[in-house]
């Protein structure tokens, strides 16, 4: 059976007695203690403005999934909006009664972890129509 | 003051083993200066399959950076709670997973809300721990 770690650690030291925080956690199909078994990683340049999606629902065969997105920017001005939510229309992410969420911005040189129910794509738009590159990894 | 995260993710996946650690420093909106403002580790159990607020969205935060990192604390692999931001399900974090991401707060129907989804009267409770680095000047007064 196959296994993947994820290790997360954070040390703050933002406040005069600092913070530390090291946890780990295997990546596990939904509510089981067996691995997941299949990865995706993708490395894409974007070229423009657009609100385009990143990762679609039809990518992954499962209703959980772990998600890896990194902006390797080294611009910190430069960023993507990361949100979550199906393109409608001729290219609008919002129908009126459940629009696409943002749920933050990725600057240059961070990251973002996270599970995701693939209920919804996660989509994506750049903040310059320059060339930017993302990176993203799925778990399922 | 700095704070730096590091994600470290391997995996025997695919034929060949792949090992991904990536490093950054928590800065503020388009800027290299550090995050300087956080809420504390905190730390809550949750019994109910309702939504409930886990980090009420600040209109000040529009346009502000902001990190989140959130954990199940549960050692139970099948016990999840749902993590929701503005109606839109994100995931299911299970026992012992954890989320690492940006939040970006843009109006006050943002905040991330949280269900035990799980929950039931004989599962006990779902612990989650949390914490926010943000840089917004007048938080707590605008909350």
């Amino acid at each position: 059976m196959a296994t993947t770690n994820a290790t997360i650690n954070i040390d703050s030291a933002i406040t005069d007695s600092a913070l530390l925080i090291n946890n780990a956690t295997t990546l596990n199909l939904a509510g089981s203690t067996t691995g997941v078994n299949t990865m995706t990683s993708v490395t894409k340049t974007l070229s423009s403005e657009n609100h385009v999606d990143l990762i679609t629902t039809g990518s992954v065969a499962t209703t959980h999934a772990y998600v890896y997105i990194n902006n390797p920017s080294t611009d910190e001005t430069e960023f993507f909006h990361i949100g979550i939510g199906n393109v409608v229309g001729s290219g609008t992410y919002d129908d009126g009664t459940l629009p696409t969420e943002e749920i933050g911005r990725l600057y240059g040189g961070d990251f973002m972890f996270f599970p995701w129910d693939v209920d919804d794509d996660i989509n994506v738009k750049p903040s310059t129509a320059d060339d930017m590159v993302i990176e993203f990894m799925v778990f399922s | 003051m700095a704070t730096n995260a590091t994600l470290t993710l391997s995996s025997d996946v695919s034929g060949d083993p792949v090992d991904v650690t990536k490093s950054a420093v928590l800065t503020k909106d388009k800027s290299l200066n550090d995050l300087d403002q956080s809420t504390g580790l905190s730390r809550v159990h949750l019994r109910n399959a309702t939504n409930k607020t886990l980090l009420l969205a600040n209109a000040e935060g529009n346009d502000l950076a902001s990190k989140v990192y959130i954990i199940n604390k549960s050692e139970d692999a099948g016990l999840y709670v749902t993590i929701t931001i503005n109606a839109q399900t994100v995931g299911k974090l299970y026992g012992g997973d954890f989320m690492f991401f940006p939040w970006s707060q843009t109006d006050t129907a943002s905040s991330i809300e949280v269900a035990a989804t799980s929950w039931t009267s004989s599962t006990g409770d779902i612990p989650i721990e949390y914490v926010q680095f943000h840089e917004d000047t007048d938080f707590l007064t605008n909350a």
